[in-house]
This record gives structure tokens, C-alpha cells and sequence, in this order.
């Protein structure tokens, strides 16, 4: 009834408070599953110990620099991500340049390439831990019926193998991602650039390079942040395929958070090592951030 | 502007409310818990755990107590556990425990002393019929201390083999490891095609993927060749010279393995044995039933098994056992007593016996009705009485997964046997001396 009296002070004030008032369930919630597992998590970090024999010290930090484990896991993250990183982007910014063009059958390469991405991880694990299986599996099958000696072909069993193993299949499983965001940005690209680059006789390597690529830049940025922050934290498909071996070849920063925690009992060097993560995940994110907020400026 | 606050004492109403109502919520769902004739049993989600959960039934028919079920599969049974027992919550009233985890459990005090609740039934305690190795894993400290729960399921390593392929070589039941090696080599060798199907039929397969794999299915060549993990004073001693000796016999028995076996499991070993593409293994009783499964297993009535070979010492298998204990903070401590003396009873293991689970007692594996069905019982009782625990440590899921690392890193060809073993010794001498 107030209203229709034009009361002005309550409506600026119930507009004021309006905004808090619908965001109060997902503060709730955030708060719920959020905020307070992170402070639980700072408590935990900063304790060892459990139950009676608890107590308040730094040692699950200074441990983490003497960890040869923690370490080589941190290693194996950052190599994984960087390399499966380049070959995700180069093949699906490849593949989006070329599906992006006029040409026969165009929709259905569209649609079978995204496949992969609609798994599971934890099924694309298991169908590539088959597949993989030196003695058993389809692929070491196949080589050998075109006579191939796959004696030493042992794809999960030696160091150097599994490693670029578990990568390639974060490849086959994700790099339709990038070329979906990839595609979808091309197709956003308005066609008078290119009209006129052709009136001015640019070649096609030109074009890509002058026109395309600038233009195509927030979305290779985006799509560079999400995969980095996903292959930073990946933990399902190697823990089915490998579980970090042979030895501790493929042990992903991820991985031994979870046994830290799941296998040991140990919460709070589990918790101090999730901060560690979390703190390159954020700083390398930060700086694509930036690289896409100048982008917008300019 | 005066109304603002009423808007804001709104939200809080609201918050208030909310908070208020989760709580009255929760709480009532600890009540119920609480009182009455009600039991709550963590069990292992598998085989294990279903002959216990149909006791369970049996026993609520029997007496009218409620038992109410908690199934976790295990790799999340012994986290949820340690959660549970080191918040206090006294959720469980009985929980399912794999032996590696009692010393953990049983050090930071969790759980129930037994004897007092004996005293409480005038009973004497646990009565001789127990199998002594398996009994032994339920005090703390290792088989003189205080009891803290009792065995269900007793596990233990067994040698598994092909009798046929022994037979047709002239080959004899291997007494020690240097005949499993010698036997390996000659299957490898003479077997190029000997597998079902015309592929190679290899002399030997071993779990070496990092962890409690490589372990399990080290731990009886490196006692046998006369090692330990730990001295009197509990210093790491895997890189003494019986240990390195222990782990070069494990690579060279890697030879006549099928290639890959760094990275195996036990899904990949008994599909080995199970397909006919190997002739040894040391594997666990709850694969023997598949061999004899016309769905799964290519060499039915083939497979024989033994206890294990020896070496410097005796041979002796790993022990791994089911263990049921009471919590510490359980609500109803001496109802869960009365179901865990019941539920470990010669006559009720007889019927988790009949169901699958290997029993933890003497009279159980000698009864004539389960021998004639599990003709192995007498085999497997040999090998139980025998056997040895994995290091009685608090820290031992640590240190297995640290050594395991090194185990596999050996058998993949990226660490030497002696940089392995030097560089496991020092990863757990870490883990014991942290504080």
C-alpha cells in the first residue's frame, strides 16, 4: 500500500536490499560448501596430528619442499599440461580452420569429433586401459595381425611410454573441446575483413596471421584458461589408466593429494598441498585473465 | 530510509530460520540412532562384506535386533573410518577392518578393548580354536597386546600352478624360489605356443604396478631370501644385501614374465592364469573359485595350489585378513559384543565359509563338509598358520605405497635393484622418523 503512495525512501531502500535478499540461498550454500570447507581446509593445513594428539604447526608446508614425491608430482603436472596443452590447441585450432570451411561431409566430422568429449573420464580410462593392455588390448591386437613385433610396445608398462600415453588421451578426449570453442569463434568472425584482405591481394598465410588469428584471440585465450585449470587438476583418467605408474611415472599433483589424504590419513599435508595447487592454478590463470582483459582494451 | 532495517531484520528472520531448521534436522537424525536394540555395521562393499551383511539379517531374524547396514566399497572404507573414529561420532557400532589398518586404528586408541566386555559375559576370551596367526593381528601391540577385535576372514598368499605343464615338463611342485625361477625359464622356454590359442604360454606373472601390488607380491621372496623391513630398533633395512639379492630375483623372475607386468594388477594376473598365458603366480584365495568357472577360466582342473616356496628361510605367505572391531565411542558397545561374539562363532563362520569368505578358525577349515567342498581349505590352513603380517605400523599404507614405487621403478628398468632399494630405505625411514 505504500507503494502507491509513492513512498520513495522505502522503494530505494527495499530495491537496496532486494538484490541481498535473492542472493542470500546461493550465499548459503557457498558458504555451506565453500567458504567453510576452504577455512576448515587453512585449519586442517596448519595442523598434524589427529584426534587428542593434534597440534597447531607449519611442518605440512616445510615438508612439501623436502617431498621428492610432491615434487616430481608437481613436475609431471606441469610438463603434462604443458605438453598436452600444445597439442590440444595446435590440432583443434588445425582442425577448426578446416571444418570451418565449405566442403563435403563437413557436419558429420563436426559430430563425431565431439564424441570423445561426451564421455566419462572415468570410461574414456577404462576403454583406453584395454585398449593399451600390452598382451590383451585392441591396439597391440591390431599391430600385430599387420605383423608388426610389439614386444617392447608395452604402453602403460615403461616410464616414458605411459607418460605420453595418459597424454595422448587427454588429446583424444579434449582437444574437440578447443575446436569446438575454436570453431564457434571463427564463426564469429564477420566476413568484411577478409573480403577486403582479398581486394588487397593478401595471401592465405596473411590472412590467418593478420586477420584471423587477432581476431579469433579471446576465444583461444578462454578456451587456454579452461584447459589449462582442468589439465592442472587432472586426476580420473590416470588414476584408471595407470594410477600414476609404472612407479611413479605418471603421479599427477592430483593423484597424490588423494592418496595423501584417502590412502593415508594425512588431511592436513593432503590440505597444504592443495593450496600449492591451487596457487599456480591461480596464478597462471590470472595471467590469461589479464592477457584478455588488455585484449578487450584494446 | 527508517525502514531499511526492517528489510534487513527480514533476512536475518530468514537466515536465522534456515539455519535453524538444517539443525532441528540434523539433530533429529541423530536421535534415532541412539536407544533401543540397534546396531550399525561399516562393511566392505564385495564379496567380504555380503556374507557379513547376511549374517546381519540372520541375527536381526534371530534376536530382534536391528542392524542397520553401512557399505562402502574399499577404497573408501578405511577414510571413512578414520574420519568417523577420530571425530568420535560413535556412527558405527561395529566396523569391517582390513588387518593393515588396525595398528593405525588400535595406536591412536579408536577402538574397544575386548577383554573387559568378556569379563562383563563371565567369558574367558577368545578360545584356542582361532587360527594363532590370525588372532594375533587383533592385539595391539602385534600378538601380546591388548585385543582390540576379532578375525572373519582369513586370508593368506597361496602358490599357484599349473600341474599339467609341471607334469609334462617333469617338472616337481617347486620347494623353493630358485625352483621357480628354473621352472620358468624352461616354460618360457618350451612354451613359445603353448598357450590356448597358439600364443606363448609365459613361466611366470607377478603384479608389479606400484603400491600395495608390488608389494604383496614381493613381501614372500624378500623374507624368504632372509630380509626385513625394519631392525630391532625400528630402522628401515630393505637395502641390506638379502633385500637387493631379494629384489635382482624378482627382476630376473621378470624375464620369463609376459611383458608389461610392471604396470600389472590383479586383473591382469589371473586374466594371465585364467586365459592359460602363464603357469605361476602367487595370488589369493578368492581367485581360486574363478578356475573352476567355465565362463572365466580356459584351464579348469589345471591349476594347483601350494604354500610358499622357500628360499634362506622357510617360505612364508603374506597374511591378510578381515578384522571386526568395536569403536571406542559405539553407542551400544555390549550389543555389538554379543553380535561379534555370535557372528565369530565356529558355527556361523561355517556358514560365511559355505558362502566364500576362507575362515579364521581351526575347526571351521577342518570340517569335513567344507573340505570336500573347498578341497584347498587344508592347503590354505597351512599357509594361514604359517604366514607373516605386513610390518606392524601405523604408517604402513605410506610406506607400502613408498616401496611399491620403488618395486616398480625396478621391474619398469628405470632404477637399478640397489639404487632402488638405497632410495626406498631412505623414502621410509622418512615416513617413520616424521613426526
Amino acid at each position: 500500500m505504500q507503494r502507491l503512495h509513492g513512498n520513495n525512501s522505502f522503494s530505494s531502500g527495499g530495491e537496496r536490499a532486494l538484490p541481498f535478499l535473492l542472493l542470500a540461498p546461493t550465499l548459503l550454500v557457498l558458504l555451506a560448501l565453500s567458504i567453510y570447507p576452504l577455512v576448515y581446509a587453512v585449519r586442517v593445513s596448519l595442523q598434524t596430528g589427529t584426534g587428542a594428539g593434534a597440534r597447531w604447526s607449519l611442518d605440512n608446508f616445510t615438508r612439501l619442499f623436502s617431498d621428492g614425491f610432491f615434487l616430481s608430482a608437481l613436475l609431471h603436472t606441469l610438463v603434462y599440461a604443458v605438453v598436452a596443452l600444445s597439442f590440444e590447441f595446435l590440432l583443434g585450432l588445425l582442425l577448426a580452420v578446416l571444418l570451418n570451411q565449405e566442403m563435403r561431409g563437413r557436419s558429420v566430422f563436426r559430430a563425431a569429433l565431439l564424441v570423445p568429449m561426451m564421455l566419462p573420464s572415468v570410461v574414456v580410462g577404462v576403454v583406453w586401459r584395454l585398449a593399451l593392455n600390452p598382451n590383451f588390448g585392441a591396439i597391440n591386437g591390431t599391430l600385430k595381425s599387420l605383423g608388426l613385433n610389439t614386444e617392447s610396445l608395452t604402453w602403460t608398462a615403461s616410464p616414458r611410454l605411459a607418460f605420453l600415453s595418459v597424454i595422448a588421451v587427454d588429446v583424444w578426449q579434449w582437444m574437440p573441446f578447443v575446436f569446438l570453442i575454436l570453431l564457434a569463434g571463427l564463426q564469429a568472425i564477420p566476413q568484411e575483413p577478409y573480403e577486403a584482405a582479398r581486394i588487397d591481394g593478401s595471401s592465405t598465410w596473411q590472412t590467418f596471421r593478420y586477420i584471423t588469428l587477432p581476431l579469433l584471440k579471446p576465444a583461444i585465450l578462454i578456451v587456454l584458461l579452461l584447459r589449462t585449470m582442468d589439465l592442472l587438476r587432472v586426476f580420473d583418467q590416470i588414476f584408471i589408466l595407470t594410477e600414476g605408474g609404472p612407479g611413479f611415472a605418471t603421479e599427477t599433483i592430483s593423484l597424490y593429494i588423494y592418496r595423501a589424504a584417502f590412502r593415508f590419513g594425512n588431511f592436513g599435508y593432503a590440505a597444504a598441498m592443495s593450496f600449492v595447487l591451487l596457487i599456480v592454478t591461480n596464478a597462471i590463470s590470472l595471467v590469461y585473465i589479464r592477457l584478455l582483459q588488455k585484449q578487450e582494451t584494446a | 530510509m527508517l525502514k531499511r532495517p526492517l528489510r534487513l531484520k527480514t533476512i536475518t528472520f530468514t537466515f536465522v530460520s534456515i539455519l535453524f531448521i538444517s539443525l532441528l534436522s540434523a539433530s533429529c537424525g541423530r536421535d534415532s540412532g541412539g536407544g533401543g536394540k540397534q546396531l550399525t555395521l561399516a562393511v566392505n562393499a564385495g564379496v567380504e562384506g555380503d556374507a557379513l551383511k547376511q549374517a546381519a539379517r540372520d541375527y536381526e531374524a534371530q534376536t530382534g535386533v536391528h542392524i542397520n547396514i553401512v557399505e562402502f566399497p574399499y577404497s573408501n572404507l578405511f577414510d571413512k573410518e578414520l574420519v568417523d573414529l577420530s571425530a568420535r561420532t560413535g556412527a558405527y557400532d561395529l566396523i569391517m577392518l582390513d588387518d593393515p589398518w588396525f595398528p593405525r586404528f588400535a595406536g591412536e586408541e579408536y577402538l574397544a578393548d575386548l577383554m573387559p566386555l568378556y569379563k562383563k559375559k563371565n567369558l574367558a576370551g577368545p578360545d584356542d580354536d582361532f587360527v594363532q596367526t590370525s588372532l594375533a593381528l587383533c592385539r595391539h601391540p602385534y600378538s601380546t597386546g591388548t585385543l582390540y577385535a576379532l578375525p572373519y576372514l582369513g586370508n593368506s598368499q597361496l602358490f599357484f600352478y599349473r600341474k599339467d605343464i609341471f607334469e609334462k615338463h617333469g617338472l616337481k611342485e617347486p620347494q623353493s624360489w630358485e625352483d621357480v625361477l628354473q621352472s620358468a625359464r624352461v616354460i618360457s622356454e618350451r612354451e613359445m605356443t603353448g598357450a590356448p590359442g597358439g600364443g606363448r604360454l609365459y613361466g611366470y606373472v607377478m603384479r608389479a604396478a606400484q603400491g600395495n601390488a608390488a608389494v604383496a607380491d614381493f613381501m614372500p621372496i624378500f623374507w624368504a631370501f632372509g630380509a626385513e623391513m625394519f631392525d630391532a630398533e625400528g630402522r628401515a633395512t630393505v637395502n641390506s644385501a638379502e633385500g637387493i639379492n631379494a629384489l635382482r630375483f624378482m627382476l630376473e623372475l621378470g624375464k620369463s614374465a609376459p611383458p608389461g607386468y610392471s604396470s600389472f594388477n590383479a586383473d591382469e594376473v589371473s586374466a594371465h592364469l585364467l586365459q592359460g598365458t602363464a603357469a605361476m603366480s602367487i595370488n589369493w584365495p578368492a581367485w581360486i573359485a574363478a578356475f573352476s568357472d567355465p565362463n572365466k577360466s580356459k584351464v579348469i582342473g589345471k591349476m594347483a595350489f601350494t604354500t610358499m616356496p622357500g628360499a634362506a628361510k622357510p617360505g612364508q605367505a603374506e597374511i591378510g585378513n578381515w578384522l571386526i572391531a568395536i569403536p571406542r565411542d559405539a553407542r551400544n558397545a555390549e550389543a555389538a559384543f554379543d553380535f561379534l561374539v555370535w557372528v565369530t562363532s565356529a558355527e556361523q563362520l561355517k556358514r560365511s565359509a559355505l558362502r566364500g569368505n576362507p575362515p579364521t578358525r581351526r575347526s571351521v577349515f577342518n570340517d569335513p563338509e567344507l573340505v570336500a567342498k573347498f578341497p584347498t581349505y587344508p592347503v590354505q590352513l597351512r599357509s594361514l598358520e604359517t604366514s607373516r603380517p605386513r610390518p606392524r605400523t601405523p604408517r604402513w599404507n605410506e610406506i607400502e605405497n613408498a616401496f611399491g614405487i620403488f618395486l616398480s621403478k625396478a621391474n619398469s628398468g628405470e632404477l637399478s635393484p640397489e639404487d632402488a632399494m638405497n632410495q626406498a630405505n631412505a623414502e621410509i625411514m622418512k615416513i617413520v622418523e616424521r613426526k
